[in-house]
């Protein structure tokens, strides 16, 4: 066991008009050295959040994150600054996240200027590195974002995210602005790093296809709340959780003789702002009855397999 | 007064021989070469490709919303109902666009105002379009336009950076859809969301387009998503279309190979494999694009004769159109 991030009971909740938003609520995992975790749910159920607190963009509002075992939840200054470095991020937009009045080798360059460890001729060699690691063209150094496409543009953002030797790194969305064949030469490139460089991540993506390529585990997240977490293969063989079963029923089939038979998920939408202590899924699941209104806790169904709702044993005999 | 050209006998939207560039630093940037393609009323025409191939440009033409400075149409007409809409004025585009026609823009950011509250955009569009001024009501469908894309209503009163990225996306979508539209230009529209959002968003259009007749050009790069929805299938690379087809025909007999190569880079659901097959190489840069075929860099089956002249359309057996010289030998598979 070496574990890189173990993140416990971990909540950002943002303050709002009508209240209190929770975005990520009590949130609890671990990650080993090397391996991936991957992370899917609904579009706004915290995802980013997520990943942004743990490498300390937003603040935690209660919670505990360490970094190789060492507590960095509440650091400040030069502690922050260095254990930072080995937090990096990656975005899925490759269009905004590079600023567009700098060049391709200035972008590359800034992280490693900016931690003043390095000579100018280091930094002149590292940059050169990275640029040949990611498989950026010399002619495309003194370009600017706007002229690359988005798959050019996403490797620059993995180069950046690299310069600094990180050991951990927060992909969010990285592939979903690519199309297939791209998307099947960065995804490579990740799973190349990783081998050589031992790196762990955390992986964000809407595409089930490549959550199920990239990951060791999965947790699936509704409204800020993990409420499934198992090994990939696990998932997809035994998926257990109304929510999560909904999800894999939706993917859409490339069999155009196979249309989907998907659930259709009903009902209203629960709100993240002061939402009520009961399960967060409650409005749409159909196997919802009143002990759903009550807490619910994470229980460990089979080693490994971890699911958040009461009624698991009941209804897990109708599935077939 | 300026001359209107109206075509009968023509199909809903018919696109003839576009050519659209790009200045950038004084070179050059072929966005769009030579596209042709139909739609008809209540069907949907999937365009996949590369980022960079040009999909977001063929919808911004139609819209006529390409940034003033810096980019041409160069050739070509496009007909919507047999208007030539590049001979329109001005004005007469504005009372088309986001009336008779509407885009879901693939950045979301685009398309709403960062201090404005997310439903009041929403229910700025429902007023355009409603015969009354009656504001409660235009909020109350906004709210059900909200809900119908899976957001609480209370959330109407939140500013866009308040929501995640897929939220904006779904705003958006609501936006474009209070309109009506006879066509719908949807770039990406469900890139940034689940699957599950993704179904409720497409079975929405879905609805639209049965209940009035709404064509939609839906630009994507998800098969998945292709295989579900659409009626034809245009597959462009560096700005030209490459394969065009039916679903059926595209995705029983791909045959160009960059179609065959995009296939086989999508993850197998029932498989494990350690590594991914892309297609080798990178597109080509769109101000010096190659000689002959523009996928001859990156194609396993090319020739000399790739190399030398623009290739024309050829039909594949079963009737298809694929922009390639070698299809006999790519379907027995010779490199
Ligand atoms: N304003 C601009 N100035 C210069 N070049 C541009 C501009 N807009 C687009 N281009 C170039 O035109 C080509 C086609 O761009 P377009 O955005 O239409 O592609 P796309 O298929 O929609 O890609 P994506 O999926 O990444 O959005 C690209 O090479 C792009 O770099
Ligand atoms: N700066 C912010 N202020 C208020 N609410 C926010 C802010 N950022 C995110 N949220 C809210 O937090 C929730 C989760 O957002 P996010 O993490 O971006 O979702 P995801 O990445 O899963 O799509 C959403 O309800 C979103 O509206
Ligand atoms: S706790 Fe109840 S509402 Fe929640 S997922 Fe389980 S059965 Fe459905
Ligand atoms: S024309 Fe030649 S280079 Fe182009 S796709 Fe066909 S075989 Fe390949
Ligand atoms: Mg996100
Ligand atoms: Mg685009």
């Amino acid at each position: 066991m070496n574990p890189v991030i173990e993140v416990t009971n971990l909540k950002k909740y943002f303050t709002t008009p009508r209240g209190m938003l929770h975005a990520v609520d009590d949130v609890t995992f671990t990650i080993e050295r090397g391996r991936t975790l991957g992370v899917v749910g609904e579009s706004g159920c915290g995802k980013s959040t997520l990943g942004r607190t743990i490498i300390h963009l937003h603040e935690s509002t209660e919670g505990q994150i360490l970094l190789n075992g060492k507590d960095v939840t509440n650091l400040k200054g030069k502690d922050l600054r260095q254990a930072r470095e080995k937090m990096q991020i990656i975005f899925q937009d490759p269009y905004s996240s590079l600023d567009p009045r700098k060049t391709i080798d200035s972008t590359i360059r800034e992280p490693l200027i900016v931690s003043r460890h390095f000579t100018k001729s280091q930094i002149d060699q590292k940059t050169q590195e990275l640029m040949d690691l990611v498989g950026i063209d010399e002619r495309l150094r003194k370009a600017y974002p706007h002229e690359l496409d988005g798959g050019r543009r996403q490797r620059v953002g993995i180069a950046r995210a690299l310069a600094l030797e990180p050991e951990f790194i927060v992909c969010d969305e990285p592939v979903s602005a690519l199309d297939v064949s791209i998307q099947a030469q960065v995804l490579n490139l990740l799973k190349k790093l990783q081998k050589e460089k031992g790196l762990t991540y955390m992986f964000v993506t809407h595409d089930m296809s490549v959550v199920r390529h990239i990951s060791d585990d999965i947790c699936v997240m509704y409204l800020g709340q993990v409420v499934e977490k198992c090994s990939s293969k696990e998932l997809f063989q035994n998926p257990l959780h109304p929510y999560t079963r909904a999800l894999l029923s939706a993917i859409p089939s490339t069999d155009i003789d196979k249309p989907n038979k998907r659930e259709i998920l009903r009902g209203e939408i629960t709100s993240p702002v002061n939402p009520k202590p009961g399960c967060r899924f409650a409005a749409r699941c159909p196997y919802a009855n009143e002990e759903c209104l009550k807490l619910q806790k994470q229980e460990e169904v089979s080693p490994g397999h971890f699911v958040r709702c009461c009624r698991l044993q009941e209804i897990s005999s109708s599935y077939n | 007064m300026h001359q209107k050209e109206i075509k009968t006998d023509m199909p809903f939207l018919s696109i003839k021989d576009l050519k659209v560039e790009y200045k950038s630093d004084g070179q050059i940037v072929h966005a769009v070469n030579d596209v042709s393609l139909q739609l008809e009323r209540g069907k949907t025409l999937g365009l996949v490709g590369e980022t960079g191939a040009g999909k977001t440009t063929i919808a911004k033409s139609i819209l006529r919303i390409l940034p003033d400075i810096g980019s041409h149409i160069a050739n070509g007409e496009i007909y919507l109902e047999g208007e030539n809409l590049l001979k329109l004025s001005e004005n007469d585009m504005r009372k088309i666009r986001g009336n008779k026609v509407s885009m879901i823009f693939q950045d979301p950011m685009t398309a709403l105002n960062p201090v404005l509250r997310v439903g009041d955009q929403i229910a700025e569009v429902v007023s355009l379009h409603s015969d009354n001024n009656n504001r409660a009501e235009h909020e109350k469908r906004a709210k059900e336009m909200l809900e119908i894309v899976g957001i609480p209503a209370e959330r109407y009163y939140a500013y866009p950076h308040q929501f995640s990225g897929g939220m904006k996306q779904r705003v958006v979508i609501a936006i474009a859809l209070a309109c009506n539209p006879d066509l719908l230009l949807a770039d990406e529209p469900t890139t940034a969301l689940d699957v599950t959002i993704q179904a409720q968003v497409l079975d929405l259009i879905a609805e639209l387009r049965n209940k009035y007749n709404t064509a939609m050009l839906l630009i994507t790069h998800d098969m998945g998503v292709v295989a579900q929805v659409c009626d034809t299938v245009a597959v462009i690379y560096a700005g030209s279309i490459i394969e065009y087809g039916t679903k059926q025909q595209i995705f029983k007999h791909p045959s160009h190979p960059y179609t065959i190569g995009l296939f086989g880079a999508i993850p197998d659901m029932n498989e494990d494999e350690e590594w991914l097959h892309p297609i080798d190489g990178l597109p080509p840069d769109p101000t010096n694009l190659p000689q002959g075929c523009s996928f001859s860099p990156r194609c396993k089956f090319a020739t000399d004769a790739c190399r030398k002249e623009a290739i024309g359309m050829y039909k594949t057996q079963d009737g298809h159109d694929c922009r390639c010289c070698c299809i006999e030998a790519v379907m027995k598979g010779e490199d």
